[in-house]
């Protein structure tokens, strides 16, 4: 069995961490640095299959597996491309307690809570169980061998235990450095590390010789050590030879994940509550060897005025690399208590505790889905172009945009209009709430008649609109745009909550299907779908068109003859394709929403979120005819009082292009300029073949009291024009 | 040894007067480089800044530094480019090293509206000074060639806004920076002073409160970040700002080959590889209203999924710390600068995810308003007045936030 060092192949025996079979093997992971194999310290990390920064320590080694070791001069490569990486999944468990380590005191914190009859589970390191962080919940993610693990538990036990302080002495980035644990631990895996010479605590088990006096430096030859110096009492001088040295400098506690739980119900056991033991300031040496920052570079910063833990970090750098402060934060303390003599805290402990890859941190996400209507798969058949609107996917054209716009303006044409919000609202008060929400007098609405209507916030800005519909003096269908559905419905629950007033509330958004039939041919289509008795402009009935039973409304946002059929969403395939089938004697297509907002573009109506800003009054938007300020109330009343006052500043307006070449149409979002000044920005433009003009919707700013008559886009002249700019008397939507 | 070690700065602790002309509160950004500008184009030093914890602690020392002038709205165009202008020169104006990178900002579109809107964006961009241009899925590819056109399958790349003057800079170096070229003139920086009330007479604030005790001051400027709404209350102003948290994370640190900061309008992610060559991630605010600085899962692994769904290359790299800061949003995404109905109280605030990039346009025109009293025309705009007066400066699209 045997793994790829740089391309060598080297044998590991079983049980081996890559770092054990590195070691076994001659072999060093990096340029040197005190090895702790606690998973602590970056001492041993390297490139394994492909992820960089992967701690060989803590990697059990597989045959085949392959190991590159990072570049001793700069950083890894970023990869290429990992889209051949497996996905990573992710697994929830629900329980009463998680131990995150299974040491002495975790397997002691695991069996207390099972006898206790908890549910309870133990992570544990050597089985490749990583806890990468303690979350609100309390959610605790980990990294395992199967994929991710999202464990929610009521209670959590911290049980990491404490790291080894590493070294900080000149010569501490020697190879041949180990901490009392680690040299333990391969000892038992059978190496034999020469001569050693411990200092400080020795490790248990193993011939050394014990170095006295403080540890001075670690002196070496090509990158290992070879003697161990320590100054005595007296300050005389001692070295000691050796092929191996082990350092026993003191225990930290792995507080990081107790301390990211601050507040949540987690607590702490064994090894991991202990004080920590201060080493003494160093004198010389590297303190994060992540960083590369000595102790010459803390006196400087300090000299400097970068006197507060946090400001120390960030002005070297120190803890901010791999092991996120594991070797430094001890050095960094007593160097900060010898200064200011004030020992200062820590800094934040942030997730990750344990490191992984992007790919595993997002197993178990999902994109936010688009909602498909139940006419989907019938646009894509047809070969339409599908767009993201509103949180839809809806057909943007089917190959021709001007064949629909003509098939709508001269003959007929069907849209799927599914995503339109739709909501019943009944009960005893529904007419007081509606008269609250809406600004136009909805008692004035006639039984199977409907209306058009802003709807205004608190503020006395159009955040919708739509179409109240009366069905009975109980009953009210109401419609809002497709992007504005779900927004519509927390409005209008709100508010009768709020009120405390008996209404019903029903959104039908999702289950009823609409399909919109607009031509001037729309009557005969229906005809020959069965409907012989259409209701009035702006009336609605309940029939059945080609089979299936619809509430018919008859309104126009297109500008010609048109009939909103609103249908159980399970007949919309029916319905859709009975009147395709009808209507191929009368030259029918459907058409999508490009062409939708040419066409109602050219009427003149706005689309709120598109001709409307968070800012729109209805003044501003020139809809001052909607709003019905001889009304009692109406959310926004006082408001739209309030700002009438004000001096008028910007207007929508209808603008037309003067003298250019059919088709030209300017940028949607451009700027309008008057007289080299900014005057304001096009909201929606297109060319009108059925007008042989470029048309536009804008906003324009007064100036000097009054809205330019002439105005410059793209370097062209418009000219400001009344809306609609087609059939300007309704004629064809009244017909 | 590492190369980015801060070795040039040098600051003085002084012990606190009794009575400054102009007191500061907040040590971040914005408070630092109003008192650098105050000294420098003003010579106006007799001014204290004062910091709860310590200098660019809070939102300044937690952002993802980006500066960038891709705004929608003309005022917030001029402004934000004349900010981008101002940090192109700040290095060699504090002879100070701030890591300022030109590096420009993709914005990709993932449908026919949106790439219209990129297409606007450039087009008023261009209007009002700033550098964009819009650019088709090959010129995205040139931009950052390591983009998935496809979005997985799912997110489509259609086109895209570059602002090729956008730039990062080290946030801790221009708080440092702006810090000692006060300092260094005469302004006084005092570190852990959290101030409690505001010292009033009729409608004029006179001075702080502090938890080191009182300080008179002539004029009293807000610089304060996410617990603004507390601090206006005390001079009886009630602010229209929400706090949000908005998080971030870094990997580990990787050759520096990603060039530009990439960002997706729908996806609502952006990505950038830092000078010391961490890929820095970041994404919307966090919808519930908050002070709170805990970090939480789902934003890390929704923004890993959003940012590898386009950027494959990054799912195997190793994530190295994740944090959390918070921003105080504005009803309209614009900030409030200027003059307060109190006297002598004077606010800059609602920097809600656009705060970094302002700082030294902020500061520049904070200063002069206070050396003046006049409200410079640049930011008379984005007055707290607004609010009553219906002149809202709505720039949603430009938040990188919704």
């Amino acid at each position: 069995m045997r793994v790829i060092v740089d391309q060598k192949p080297i044998p590991f025996a079983p049980g081996d961490s890559l770092l054990v079979a590195m070691l076994r093997a001659g072999e060093h992971p990096t340029e040197g640095g005190c090895l702790c194999l606690g998973g602590d310290c970056p001492n041993c990390l390297a490139t394994v299959d492909g992820i960089s920064y992967v701690r060989t320590c803590q990697v059990a080694a597989k045959p085949g597996m392959v190991v590159e070791r990072h570049p001793a001069d700069g950083y890894p490569l970023l990869p290429d491309d990992s889209r051949h990486r497996a996905e990573v999944h992710a697994h929830n468990h629900h329980c009463d307690v998680v131990v995150i380590g299974q040491g002495e005191s975790g397997r002691a914190a695991l069996a207390e809570a099972e006898a206790a009859g908890k549910q309870a589970i133990g992570l544990d390191v050597a089985n490749g169980q990583e806890a990468i962080g303690i979350y609100s919940g309390p959610l605790v993610v980990a990294r395992t061998a199967a994929g991710m693990l999202h464990i929610h538990a009521a209670e959590v036990v911290v049980a990491t235990g404490a790291a080894e302080i590493q070294p900080v002495v000149p010569g501490s980035e020697l190879a041949g450095l180990f901490t009392s644990r680690a040299a333990e631990q391969l000892t038992a895996a059978g190496l034999d590390l020469g001569r050693v010479v411990a200092v400080g605590t020795p490790p248990a088990g193993i011939e050394c010789e014990l170095a006295s006096g403080d540890l001075l430096r670690f002196e070496g030859e090509g990158g290992r050590v070879t003697a161990v110096i320590t100054q005595s009492a007296d300050g005389s001088e001692n070295r000691y030879p050796c092929q191996t040295a082990v350092v026993g400098l003191g225990l930290y506690p792995r507080d990081a994940l107790t301390r990211m739980g601050h507040q949540l119900p987690v607590r702490a056991v064994g090894d991991a509550t202990r004080e920590a033991d201060l080493p003494t300031c160093p004198g010389e040496g590297i303190i994060c060897p992540c960083s590369g920052v000595s102790v010459a570079d803390l006196e400087r910063i300090w000299e400097q005025g970068f006197q507060e833990m946090e400001l120390v970090k960030r002005a070297t750098l120190a803890g901010t690399g791999t092991c996120q402060g594991g070797v430094c934060t001890p050095y960094l303390r007593s160097f900060l208590l010898a200064k200011g003599k004030t020992l200062q805290p820590a800094f934040t402990a942030r997730p990750v505790n344990r490191q992984l890859t992007l790919g595993e941190i997002a197993a178990g996400a999902h994109h936010h889905p688009t909602a498909r209507t139940a006419l989907d798969g019938e646009h894509r058949r047809l070969g339409a172009k599908m767009e993201r609107s509103g949180g839809w996917w809806r057909p943007w054209n089917y190959g021709d945009v001007w064949a629909e716009y003509w098939a709508v303006r001269e003959a007929v044409s069907i849209m799927d209009v599914s995503t339109l919000g739709k909501m019943i609202v009944s009960g005893p008060d529904v007419l007081e709430l509606l008269e609250r929400l809406y600004p136009t007098k909805v008692s004035t609405i006639k039984n199977g008649r409907s209306r058009y209507v802003l709807l205004l916030d608190e503020r006395g800005y159009v955040f919708d609109d739509g179409m109240i519909c009366k069905d009975s003096d109980t009953q009210y269908t109401l419609t809002f745009t497709s992007g504005g559905s779900s927004h519509a419905e927390m409005w209008v629950r709100d508010w009768a909550e709020s009120w405390g007033l008996d209404v019903r509330i029903l959104l039908q958004t999702q289950r009823l299907g609409a399909i919109n039939v607009t031509g001037p041919l729309a009557n005969e289509l229906l005809a020959r779908a069965g409907l012989d008795n259409p209701p009035p402009y702006l009336g609605h009935i309940e029939a059945t068109v080609a089979g299936v039973p619809c509430r018919i409304f008859r309104l126009s946002f297109t500008g010609e003859l048109s009939y909103e059929l609103h249908h159980p969403v399970e007949q919309s395939v029916t319905l859709w394709r009975g009147l395709l089938e009808l209507g191929q004697e009368l030259g029918i297509r459907p058409h999508g929403l490009e062409t939708l907002l040419k066409l109602r573009l050219e009427k003149g109506h706005i689309i709120v979120g598109q001709d409307t800003d968070m800012d729109s009054t209805p003044r501003r938007l020139h809809h001052e005819w909607a709003i019905k300020l001889d009304k009692e109330f109406f959310i926004g009343r006082q408001a739209v009082l309030r700002t009438n006052k004000i001096p008028l500043d910007k207007q929508l307006v209808g603008l037309e292009m003067v003298g250019q070449p059919a088709g030209y149409a300017p940028l949607e979002g451009g700027v309008i300029w008057h007289q080299g000044n900014y005057a304001g920005i096009v909201t929606s433009a297109t060319y009108s073949p059925a007008l042989g003009k470029t048309v536009l919707l804008g906003w324009l700013y007064l100036q000097n009291g009054e809205l330019p008559t002439e105005v410059e886009i793209e370097g062209k002249t418009a000219r400001r024009v009344e809306v609609p700019f087609y059939d300007k008397e309704a004629s064809r939507a009244r017909a | 040894m590492n190369e980015f070690q801060e070795k040039l700065v040098h600051f003085t602790w002084p012990e606190p007067k009794k009575s400054y002309d102009v007191v500061i509160v907040g040590g971040g950004g914005h408070g630092l480089a109003a008192a650098y500008y105050l000294a420098t184009r003003h010579g106006i030093t007799n001014v204290a800044v004062l910091e709860r914890n310590y200098i660019g602690g809070g939102n300044s020392g937690r952002n993802t530094t980006i500066i960038r002038a891709n705004y929608g709205i003309p005022e917030a165009v001029r402004f934000y480019q004349h900010s981008l202008e101002l940090y192109q020169t700040l290095e060699a104006e504090t002879g100070r090293w701030i890591m300022h990178q030109e590096k420009g900002i993709l914005w990709m579109a993932h449908s026919e509206i949106g790439m219209q809107q990129q297409k606007a964006r450039a087009a008023i961009n261009r209007a009002f000074g700033a550098k964009t241009e819009f650019l088709t899925p090959e010129e995205i590819l040139k931009v950052c060639p390591e983009i998935d056109l496809t979005g997985g399958g799912v997110w489509p790349v259609v086109g895209g806004s570059y602002n090729t003057e956008a730039a990062t800079a080290r946030h801790d170096r221009v708080n440092w920076a702006l810090a000692e070229g006060a300092m260094m003139r005469g302004v006084h920086v005092h570190q852990k002073t959290a101030v409690t009330g505001l010292l009033m007479e009729g409608n004029r604030v006179t001075g702080v409160q502090t938890d080191k005790g009182p300080i008179s001051a002539g004029i009293v400027m807000s610089a304060v970040g996410g617990h603004v709404t507390s601090l206006a209350a005390m001079a009886g102003l009630r602010l229209p700002i929400r706090t949000h948290p908005l998080q971030a994370f870094v990997t580990n640190h990787y050759a520096r080959t990603f060039h530009p900061i990439v960002a997706s309008t729908n996806l609502l992610f952006y990505v950038s590889q830092t000078a010391r060559g961490e890929m820095l991630m970041g994404a919307e605010i966090d919808p519930q209203p908050s002070y709170n600085y805990r970090s939480d899962h789902h934003f890390l692994q929704s923004c890993a999924f959003r940012a590898t769904t386009l950027l494959p290359f990054l799912r195997d790299l190793r994530v190295l710390r994740q944090w959390t800061g918070v921003c105080d949003m504005s009803p309209d995404y614009s900030p409030i600068m200027g003059k307060t109905s109190v006297d002598g109280f004077y606010i800059t605030t609602g920097w809600g995810t656009w705060g970094f990039k302002a700082i030294p346009a902020s500061g520049e025109q904070m200063a002069q308003l206070i050396a003046t009293g006049e409200t410079p025309e640049m930011i008379a705009p984005f007055a707290l007045s607004r609010f009553a007066e219906d002149r809202l400066m709505a720039d949603r699209g430009s938040a990188g936030t919704h």
